[in-house]
C-alpha cells in the first residue's frame, strides 16, 4: 500500500456569483501554479461564452502544490464544477473524484437552492462538505446569520467555516489549511490493476479526445495498453498529465491522482464519461459505477436559413457533441423550414450556449423553433408515445390522455419576497408541496410543469425577488393534463415549425399573444398577411398584417446604375435572412415569438 | 460569353455646377464662386475624344445634357460643346438633344440661343408650383418663374419640352399634390416626369429629415396622379414618365432599354458593349477639380466589366421600368445570353402575378409596377 496522505481531491459547491472562480484563481496564484502575467482572470472558465457569461459550463481540474504550515507538501487536485442549474448533472460526476467539497456561500446573500440540492449529493456520496464564508470584505456580510442558515438548511455545522474574501486575498491560506487538516485523502491500491473513472471526455484538435480521469487503483502511465470498458476497445495511451492550469506531461497517473489522458481516440463516444479504463493486460477489472445518463429537458427544431448550409450545419452539430455529450440532435423536416434536426438541451441556457456557438463559431444563419419540453400520450389503442416535437403530436382522435412533465421544484426565498414567489408560481400552475421558515430565508417546494419552469420561471423568479430567490428543479413524474396543440397558420396555411402545445385554460391569452408579437415581427409584404391561432380547427385569434401599397424606386437617373444596384442588393441580402413560408416571408426572430410571450 | 449586337448608342453630358445645392438632391452637383466654362468644355471635349473608339462606327442616336443646373452655362459655351461633338463623332439624323434647365428667369433669356446652338427638347426642373413647397425644397426659383419659364421655352420655339414635378413633398397632402399636377398638364407639353420624393443618403434630408406624408396618403396620391395623368391623354411609359405618343424622352428610352451610352463629364457614367460579348460600366472623376485636373490622366475615375451572371439583374432593373417591358430577342441581342438565363426568377414572379409572359414579350403587371423593386431582386445574383 503507496502513501496517499499528501493527496486531496475537492470540488467547490457555489452558486453562480458567490466566488467561486475568484477563489480557485487565488488558490493557483498562492501555490504558484501560473505567474501574475498569466492570471487571465478566472483562467478555468476556457470557453469565450464561458467567460462572457460568467458561468462554468465544462469541469476542469488544476493540481497545484501546497506546502502547509507543517511544512509538508501537499498534492491539491481542484475538480472544478458548474454552478448554473442548467449544468447541475455535471456537478456529481466532479464529485465523485473528490473527498472533499468546499461550500461557498456569499456572505451577504446566504444560502442558495442550487448549493443546498448540490450539497445533499456530496453528502450522499459520502464526501466532507467544508462551508466557506466568502465575500466578507462586504460591509451587508453577516457569518453568523448565515452560519446559521447553513446549519439549519443544509444540517451540517458550520462553527468552522472559514471566513474568506477572495476578491481582497483575506483568509485564502485558512481554506487551504483547512482542507489539508478536513479533506481525508484519498484511498486506493496502486500495486493494484488499473482502473480509473472518465469524470469528463472532449475533443482536442491535434490531440483527439482528452479524458480527465481519477485513478481509482493501480497507475496509468505513458504508453499502456488500457481497455475503456464499454467499447471494450484498446488504446494505447500517447501521454498523460495534469493541469497546473497549464497541461503538463507527467511519467503518471497513480491511484488517488486527477489528471489527463491521451490514448489516440478519435471519437468521444470511444471514451464516454462515466466510463472505467482498466489495463489491457487485466480486462476481467470491474467497471467503476458511471454516472445517470443525463435526459435532455428541452426540445427544439433548428433549421438553417439557407438549405444550402445544412452540411455545414450537420459538421458543426457532431463537432459540438465531440465536446458535450448531453447535447442530443436527429434529422427533422418540417413543411414550414425543410431539413434540420431537432434538438435535445439540459435547458434554455443550454439552449442559448450551443445557438450561440453554432452562429458564433460556424458562421451558420439558423432558426431556432419554440422549446418544448416531453410529452406523454396515452392512446386509445393503449400505447404510451412521449412526443418531443409538437407537430408530431397524434390526431385529437386517437388520443385518451395528455400527460405533462411536472417538476420538484425547491426554492429558497427571503421573507420578504415570499409573496411575490409564491404568486409567480401559482402563474405558473404550481402546486404547494411544502413551507419551511429557516431563519431569514423560506424554503418553498412547488410542482410546476416542467414546460412553465425551463421557460422563463427562472428569470421572472429572479425579478420578482430582486435576484434573491434561488431555484433548484428536476423531473418528477408525468402527470395527466388537460392541454393541446395551438396551431399557427399564416394566410391559411399550417406553420408546422410554430406549433406549441398548450394547456387549456391558456389557449385564448397564448393564441392572442402570439398573433399580436408575430404581427410585430413580419415585415409588410405585398399583399395582406392573415395570422391565425387554431386549436384543432378553431381559430381563437387573429391579426393582419397589411400589405405595403408598393416598393418601387420613384426616380432612375438612367445613366448611374451603381446607386440602384446597391440598394436593390441591400434588399436582397436582407431577405436572405428571412424564410419563405408559402409566398409570405418571416423573419428568424418570428419563429422564437413563442418564447417573448409571457405565459 | 457569345457575341453580342451593339445597341444604339446616346451621349451624355454632365455640367456640375448648381447655384445652390438642394437638400433632397444626390446628384453629382456642386456650389461656385465662378463657373469655368470654357475650361470645362475644353476639358469635355477631350474628355470625348478619348472614347470616339467606344462608338464603334455609330453615330450619337440622341444627346443629354444634365446636371447640376446646365442652364447656367452660357448659350456661346452650349454652342462650342456641341459643334465640337459634332466634329469628333457622326451625329444621326434627327439626332435629339435635350438640355435640363432651371426655371429661373436668367436661363429663360438664353433658351432661344440654345435652341439655335442644337438643342431641341427642353426639361425644366419645375418640381413644385406652389410657394411652400418649393421654399421647403430650396429651390432657388418661385412660383412665378415656374409658369413663366414654360412661356418662355415655347416662346423660345422649343416643341418638345418635359416638365420635372415631384409629389410626396412635405406639408402636401394629396389635393395639393394632384393640383400640382393638374397646373403641369395645363402646359400641354406632350411630357411628364412625376415622381416620388425620395430621401436619399448624403443629403441635408437625410440628415435632418422632412416630416413626409404617410404611407397611404403616398399610395393614394400615386393612384389618383395616375388615373388624373391617364385621362389627360398622358401615356405611363416607364415608372416616372409619361408621353403623348411619340414624345417619350429617346435617351432615357435607351437607358431603360439597356442600350449604350458614353459619359463625358464630372461624375458622368456610361456604358459600353463590344462586339466580342463584353459590356463595360465606367464612371468619371466626380469632383469637378479633380476632373479638369486629370489633363493628360484617365478621366475616368472606375470601370468594370459586367459579369454574365449579373446581366439578367442589370438588364431586368432598367428593362422592367417600361411599361412595354422587353422581348427575350431585345434580351438576348444585348446581354448575349441565352434567354434562359431569366428563367430562374421567371415562374414564381408569374404565378405570382407579378410579371406577364405574352409570346416572346416580358412586362411587369400592374401588381409588378408596385412592387417593381421586389420583382427586379428576383433577378439579382445570390
Amino acid at each position: 500500500m503507496s502513501d496517499l496522505s499528501h493527496i486531496r481531491n475537492f470540488s467547490i459547491i457555489a452558486h453562480i456569483d458567490h466566488g467561486k472562480s475568484t477563489l480557485a484563481d487565488r488558490f493557483i496564484q498562492h501555490c504558484g501554479g501560473l505567474s501574475a502575467r498569466e492570471m487571465n482572470a478566472q483562467v478555468l472558465d476556457s470557453m469565450d461564452i464561458e467567460r462572457e457569461r460568467g458561468i462554468t459550463i465544462k469541469a476542469q481540474s488544476v493540481t497545484l502544490d501546497y506546502k502547509a504550515l507543517d511544512g509538508k507538501v501537499y498534492q491539491l487536485n481542484f475538480i472544478d464544477t458548474p454552478g448554473h442549474v442548467d449544468f447541475s448533472y455535471e456537478v456529481s460526476r466532479s464529485l465523485s473524484a473528490c473527498e472533499g467539497a468546499l461550500l461557498v456561500v456569499d456572505a451577504g446573500q446566504g444560502v442558495e437552492a442550487q448549493s443546498v440540492a448540490n450539497c445533499y449529493t456530496a453528502i450522499e456520496q459520502g464526501i466532507e462538505v467544508l462551508p466557506v464564508l466568502n465575500k466578507m470584505d462586504l460591509p451587508q456580510a453577516d457569518p453568523d446569520k448565515v452560519r446559521l442558515e447553513i446549519e439549519e438548511i443544509i444540517g451540517i455545522d458550520a462553527t468552522e467555516a472559514c471566513l474568506v474574501s477572495a476578491k481582497s486575498g483575506i483568509g485564502v491560506e485558512d481554506v487551504l489549511e483547512y482542507l489539508v487538516a478536513r479533506v481525508p485523502p484519498p484511498e486506493g491500491d496502486r500495486d493494484a490493476p488499473l482502473q480509473a473513472l472518465i469524470i469528463d471526455s472532449w475533443f482536442d484538435n491535434y490531440l483527439g479526445v482528452v479524458s480527465l480521469v481519477r485513478v481509482k487503483q493501480g497507475v496509468l502511465r505513458k504508453r499502456d495498453k488500457i481497455i475503456a470498458k464499454s467499447t471494450g476497445r484498446a488504446h494505447q495511451v500517447d501521454a498523460v498529465g495534469i493541469f497546473t492550469p497549464k497541461r503538463l506531461e507527467t511519467a503518471e497517473l497513480a491511484a488517488g491522482e486527477v489528471g489527463f489522458v491521451v490514448a489516440g481516440i478519435k471519437d468521444i463516444h470511444g471514451a464516454p464519461v462515466g466510463d472505467t479504463l482498466v489495463s489491457a493486460k487485466h480486462p476481467e477489472v470491474a467497471s467503476l459505477p458511471g454516472f445517470k445518463k443525463v435526459k435532455p429537458q428541452v426540445y427544439a427544431g433548428i433549421f438553417t436559413i439557407s438549405s444550402d448550409d445544412y452540411e455545414d450545419f450537420r459538421d458543426a452539430l457532431s463537432k459540438l457533441t465531440l465536446n458535450d455529450a448531453s447535447l442530443f440532435y436527429e434529422p427533422e423536416t418540417s413543411d414550414a423550414l425543410g431539413f434540420g434536426f431537432r434538438c435535445g438541451f439540459l435547458g434554455m441556457l443550454h439552449m442559448e450556449i450551443i445557438q450561440e456557438r453554432l452562429e458564433r463559431e460556424y458562421d451558420l444563419d439558423l432558426i431556432t423553433t419554440a422549446p418544448t419540453v416531453i410529452y406523454e400520450v396515452l392512446k386509445k389503442n393503449g400505447e404510451v408515445v412521449q412526443v418531443d416535437n409538437p407537430s408530431s403530436l397524434p390526431d385529437p382522435g386517437e388520443i385518451d390522455e395528455m400527460r405533462e412533465p411536472i417538476a420538484r421544484c425547491n426554492i429558497l426565498v427571503p421573507q420578504e419576497y415570499l409573496g411575490n414567489v409564491i404568486t409567480l408560481c401559482v402563474e405558473k400552475r404550481g402546486v404547494q408541496k411544502d413551507l419551511l421558515f429557516l431563519g431569514n430565508q423560506v424554503s418553498v417546494i412547488y410542482d410546476i410543469p416542467l414546460a412553465e419552469v425551463v421557460l422563463d420561471f427562472f428569470d421572472r423568479l429572479k425579478s420578482v425577488s430582486r435576484g434573491y430567490a434561488s431555484l433548484d428543479y428536476a423531473f418528477d413524474r408525468f402527470q395527466a393534463a388537460s392541454l393541446s396543440r395551438l396551431d399557427v397558420m399564416i394566410n391559411g396555411e399550417r406553420v408546422d415549425a410554430l406549433a406549441i402545445i398548450v394547456h387549456h385554460d391558456q389557449v385564448q391569452y397564448r393564441g392572442r399573444a402570439l398573433t399580436e408579437k408575430m404581427k410585430e415581427l413580419i415585415p409588410r409584404q405585398m399583399f395582406d398577411v392573415a395570422i391565425q391561432a387554431a386549436v384543432g380547427g378553431k381559430v381563437v385569434a387573429r391579426q393582419t398584417v397589411k400589405a405595403l401599397r408598393k416598393n418601387v424606386t420613384a426616380k432612375c437617373y438612367g445613366g448611374d446604375v451603381s446607386r440602384k444596384r446597391k440598394l436593390l442588393d441591400k434588399q436582397k441580402a436582407g431577405k436572405k435572412r428571412m424564410k419563405q413560408v408559402g409566398n409570405v416571408e418571416i423573419p428568424q426572430s418570428a419563429f422564437l415569438a413563442v418564447l417573448k410571450v409571457d405565459g | 460569353m457569345s457575341l453580342l449586337q451593339l445597341p444604339p448608342l446616346g451621349l451624355y453630358v454632365h455640367l456640375p455646377w448648381c447655384e445652390r445645392k438642394c437638400p433632397y438632391c444626390d446628384f453629382n452637383s456642386h456650389e461656385f464662386t465662378e463657373l469655368p466654362e470654357q475650361a470645362y468644355v475644353d476639358c469635355l471635349l477631350a474628355d470625348l475624344e478619348r472614347e470616339i473608339a467606344f462608338a464603334q462606327g455609330r453615330s450619337i442616336s440622341t444627346l443629354f445634357i444634365g446636371g447640376g443646373t446646365p442652364s447656367l452655362f452660357s448659350a456661346g459655351a452650349i454652342t462650342r460643346l456641341l459643334q465640337g461633338i459634332a466634329a469628333r463623332l457622326p451625329l444621326a439624323a434627327h439626332m435629339e438633344a435635350t438640355m435640363e434647365a432651371n426655371p429661373g428667369s436668367a436661363e429663360a433669356g438664353k433658351f432661344a440661343a440654345f435652341r439655335a446652338a442644337g438643342i431641341n427638347r427642353l426639361s425644366l426642373g419645375i418640381q413644385s408650383f406652389q410657394a411652400t413647397q418649393l421654399r421647403i425644397l430650396g429651390r432657388v426659383h418661385d412660383s412665378d418663374q415656374a409658369h413663366s419659364a414654360v412661356t418662355a421655352a415655347r416662346n423660345a420655339g422649343f416643341q418638345r419640352i418635359n416638365l420635372d414635378l415631384m409629389h410626396g413633398l412635405p406639408q402636401q397632402d394629396a389635393a395639393l399634390a394632384l393640383a400640382d399636377l393638374a397646373t403641369a398638364m395645363e402646359y400641354d407639353t406632350g411630357h411628364l416626369s412625376w415622381y416620388q420624393l425620395t430621401i436619399e443618403p448624403n443629403t441635408v434630408f437625410h440628415k435632418r429629415p422632412p416630416l413626409l406624408p404617410v404611407e397611404d396618403e403616398l399610395a393614394d396620391i400615386q393612384d389618383a396622379g395616375e388615373a388624373q395623368l391617364l385621362a389627360g391623354g398622358l401615356r405611363q411609359y416607364e415608372v416616372s414618365a409619361w408621353a403623348i405618343p411619340g414624345q417619350e424622352c429617346r435617351h432615357n428610352l435607351n437607358y431603360w432599354s439597356f442600350g449604350d451610352y458614353l459619359g463625358i463629364g464630372a461624375g458622368a457614367h456610361g456604358k459600353v458593349s463590344f462586339t466580342d460579348g463584353r459590356i463595360m460600366r465606367y464612371a468619371k472623376r466626380r469632383q469637378p477639380e479633380a476632373y479638369m485636373q486629370a489633363g493628360a490622366d484617365d478621366y475616368r475615375a472606375q470601370q468594370r466589366w459586367l459579369q454574365a451572371e449579373e446581366l439578367p439583374g442589370e438588364f431586368a432593373m432598367n428593362a422592367l421600368r417600361l411599361n412595354a417591358g422587353f422581348t427575350l430577342e431585345q434580351f438576348s441581342a444585348c446581354t448575349g445570353l441565352a434567354a434562359g438565363a431569366l428563367q430562374p426568377a421567371l415562374d414564381s414572379l408569374v404565378e405570382r402575378q407579378l410579371l406577364v409572359v405574352s409570346g416572346n414579350r416580358l412586362t411587369a403587371s400592374p401588381l409588378g409596377r408596385r412592387f417593381l423593386d421586389s420583382v427586379v431582386a428576383e433577378f439579382l445574383p445570390d
